[in-house]
């Protein structure tokens, strides 16, 4: 396999499992970049608990998905049923304190980097495994009394707890799911990449999840699929005078989308136009 | 007949949310001068009717003319700036601003008549004078009522468009409101009044429209329309 | 205590320019119904024109100018789309906040792709003045109290225009009722665009003040500040003017403070600690949000 198509096909995977720890949580209208800063502690955890401890990579998946959802949790707590904007904030300033943490710590390698991260055989069938099976549990979640109870709390709060709808523990669930994909991203990236830098997660990584799940779709979990896989292609596909500008590509994307399809590019009303239709084919 | 000194005609007004027909086809007509009253159970279309005329709710179909002039399509800064005002359901204040703030708001198109206006005012209602540096959040229901009918009295109106004065009031307050309803019409304001209060509206009105899902189902003169027996049974309990 | 004074004044400067950037922020939120997260980006390019037009010409007048025009006419041209956006029926304030964002990554990018080569670019000595006072390690310079005392002075008269003028007594009738306010006949959407008009003359005057302040620009300073505008107005509570001024004074002189006494990279995350901490605490902001 080529090596551009090999970091295509990983990269994306990741990217697709961070869309939906965004995902997930905006369910309940909640945009959690807390998930930025899990991703962060937990690739840099590790890179070098794998390194310096040695530690096995199937352990470290496993301490990832822990680490990020005992992080949601703690935070959860305060901010499970806070609105959007507030929680725009604790994740944004988390990310900037873990990256000044980083930044300043020797041993991790200060602003320049962790490198030499050991390598982990058939990762990349490992990583779409992975992907394939968070996948189907979000679309269980989705299918469940949980995701239903999530679309009211989406379209209304009150209406929602007039219902009985638990919405801090609702978003508390969201959160916690979200951070663990998260963490588990981070120890994925970490093998996948075999170094870390500071320099990754900054606001145009928040940005960049932003543009995925918005210019997919974020009413369902397809979106997020299509628009990475197309988000990462960009820079393939063009001339490289070009894809320097995939900032300004993405950005003016996002704005787009926002104008003339402000529910991205699969919804779940198209979804819905699809089904009569297969129904009708089966008779 | 009295084809010449209307101030404000409907025709063929039409308002719907959606699939829901709010109001349907609906001609009205208010003479200068004229007190005319709009009555009809909950839902009927009176506050959707209202909020047509001032433009806060697009008309779906049909024409409204005030002094003359088409105004359904018309943004509602410019109708009131025409001299139509409305004084909404609820007291709809602004609360944390004084209550002289919340009357300098209502002179908005008016600036230039503001301290005879605001007197004027103060006439009407004297309780906005004492309270007149107080938050507006801290009146009382029936403060902030006056204070909502004194707001749209700082813009000058031609015709005034009043929807459920007597909304979660105490009975005296309510005949205090009816009062200076009446008394504005004898100064010479025109007046439009929705309610739910069919008794206290045929008693002070001239005409009245009754309204049922929508549409105009009785119009007449209020004097008549008491005594109908038919009115007295739907709308004024029966006795 | 030198340092004390010297990082006070550098302080209440620092805060009196978030001050500027939260009001115009809220001013957004409260009469436009937007998120405008690329505000300071619209104030860096703002800055980065004044740069420019110093490498042309020192007339300071038209530095000033400059930077003003270009600021109005970013945030002019934002106010289509965004009104697009806010009429759109069932959108909600977070679709302003997704587009506001996109702008804020295409202005990022064309600044760290164009001018100056992506590098920070500096101002020159004539634009920030000479060392005022110096207390060992620690100056103060000219430019550090021109930017206290117009950001005073700005905050002082954009709080007057706010509270005692009609213009002023309009934009707080739509941030508090938007209903009444359509009902006295103020043009909601004529007002709204005169709303994008007085941000950017602020957001102008915001570049100004804050490139006295330090002397220098980069394509990363606007997601910086960014962060700081959006954190400040949450932790006053959204579109809570007053508290807003309160918590802009607050941050600008902690940072300072941390800026004296603590080492280099750390002092910024404190007040990010700081502030992560009240906003865990009191999730609806200190002084309770008005939307
Ligand atoms: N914004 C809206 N969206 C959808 N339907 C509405 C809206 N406003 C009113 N309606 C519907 O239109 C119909 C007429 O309502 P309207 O408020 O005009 O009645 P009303 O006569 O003023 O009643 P009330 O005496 O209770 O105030 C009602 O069935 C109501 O549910
Ligand atoms: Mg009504």
């Amino acid at each position: 396999m080529s090596e551009v198509l090999y970091y295509f096909l990983g990269f994306t995977a990741i990217y697709i499992l961070m869309g939906w720890a965004l995902y997930l949580p905006y369910r309940v209208g909640q945009l959690h970049f807390l998930i930025v800063a899990c991703m962060a502690v937990t690739a840099y955890f590790g890179g070098f608990a794998a390194r310096e401890w040695g530690w096995p990579f199937i352990l470290l998946l496993l301490v990832g998905i822990s680490i990020g959802a005992i992080i949601a949790f703690v935070f959860s707590q305060a901010i499970g049923k806070a609105p959007c904007f507030t929680v725009v904030i604790v994740g944004l300033t988390s990310v900037f304190i873990v990256k000044t943490v980083i930044e300043n710590w020797e041993l991790l390698g200060g602003t320049i980097g962790f490198f030499h991260i050991p390598t982990v055989k058939y990762l990349l069938p490992i990583i779409y495994i992975l992907l394939l099976i968070v996948g189907f549990l979000i679309y269980k979640i989705d299918h469940s009394r949980l995701g239903r109870a999530a679309s009211v709390v989406f379209v209304d709060r009150e209406v929602a707890v007039s219902l009985g709808i638990d919405i801090k523990k609702l978003g508390m669930f969201f959160q916690i799911i979200a951070c663990a994909i998260a963490g588990m991203a981070g120890i994925l990236d970490a093998f996948f990449v075999n170094s870390v830098s500071p320099e990754f997660f900054t606001f145009s990584m928040i940005s960049y999840l932003m543009c995925i799940l918005f210019v997919g779709g974020y009413t369902t979990m397809w979106g997020v699929i299509l628009s990475a896989f197309i988000l990462q292609g960009i820079p393939l596909l063009f001339p490289s005078e070009v894809a320097s500008w995939r900032q300004v590509i993405y950005g003016a994307l996002l704005v787009i989308i926002i104008l003339i399809r402000p529910e991205g590019l699969i919804s779940r009303k198209m979804l819905w136009g699809l089904k009569p239709k297969f129904s009708f084919n089966n008779k | 007949m009295k084809k010449k000194n209307n101030i404000l005609k409907i025709e063929h007004l039409s308002v719907t949310y959606g699939p829901i027909k709010a109001v349907k086809k609906v001609n009205l007509e208010v003479s200068q001068g004229e007190y005319v009253s709009l009555i009809g159970a909950n839902g009927a279309g009176k506050t959707s009717l209202l909020k047509a005329i001032l433009g806060i709710e697009k008309a779906e179909e049909g024409n409204i003319l005030f002094l003359g002039e088409d105004i359904s399509r018309k943004a509602t800064d410019k109708i009131v700036s025409l001299g139509l005002c409305l004084i909404p359901e609820g007291h709809i204040i602004f609360s944390s601003m004084t209550v002289l703030e919340n009357l300098q708001l209502g002179a908005y198109h008016n600036p230039s008549g503001f301290e005879e206006n605001l007197q004027r005012v103060f006439t009407y209602f004297p309780i906005l004078k004492k309270r007149s540096s107080q938050i507006a959040g801290t009146l009382s229901g029936g403060e902030q009522q006056m204070l909502s009918m004194g707001r749209a009295l700082m813009s000058k109106p031609k015709l005034i468009l009043v929807d459920e004065p007597s909304l979660g009031l105490a009975p005296k307050t309510v005949t205090e409101i009816f009062d200076i309803l009446g008394e504005l019409n004898r100064e010479g304001y025109s007046i439009l009044l929705a309610e739910q209060n069919a008794k206290k509206a045929l008693e002070s009105s001239h005409r009245c429209y009754v309204m049922k899902t929508g549409e105009v189902a009785i119009t007449g003169f209020s004097s008549e329309l008491i005594d109908d027996p038919q009115i007295r049974q739907a709308y004024l309990g029966g006795s | 205590m030198e340092i004390f004074i010297a990082q006070l004044i550098s302080g209440i400067a620092l805060g009196s320019i978030y001050v500027l950037l939260v009001t115009g922020f809220n001013l957004m939120l409260l009469v436009a119904k937007i998120i405008q997260f690329a505000y300071p980006q619209i104030v860096v390019i703002s800055m980065y024109t004044c740069w420019g037009v110093l490498q042309l010409t020192d007339n300071k007048f038209l530095v000033i100018l400059a930077g003003i025009t270009v600021s109005i006419i970013l945030s002019i041209l934002s106010e289509p789309i965004f009104r697009k956006i806010t009429s759109t029926q069932g959108v909600d304030i977070n679709a302003s906040f997704i587009a506001s964002m996109g702008m804020a990554m295409i202005i990022m990018d064309v600044m760290s792709h164009s001018i100056n080569y992506g590098f920070p670019v500096a101002f020159p000595p004539e634009w920030i003045g000479g060392n005022l006072l110096s207390f060992g390690l620690i100056t103060v310079s000219k430019g550090q109290l021109y930017a206290l005392m117009g950001g005073i002075i700005a905050v002082l008269i954009f709080f007057y225009l706010l509270y005692r003028t009609n213009q002023g007594r309009f934009f707080r009738a739509i941030a508090e009722n938007r209903y009444a306010a359509c009902l006295v006949g103020i043009p909601i959407i004529k007002t709204s665009i005169f709303s994008y008009f007085i941000v950017g003359v602020l957001g102008g005057i915001t570049a100004i003040l804050f490139s006295m302040l330090i002397g220098s620009a980069s394509p990363w300073l606007g997601e910086f500040v960014a962060l700081k505008m959006l954190a400040v107005s949450i932790v006053a509570g959204l579109g809570n003017l007053k508290g807003g001024l309160f918590c802009g004074l607050i941050l600008g002189i902690l940072e300072a403070m941390a800026m004296g006494y603590i080492s280099g990279s750390w002092s910024n995350a404190i007040a990010f600690v700081v502030m992560l901490v009240i906003v865990l605490i009191k999730p609806q902001g200190l002084f309770g949000s008005r939307i």
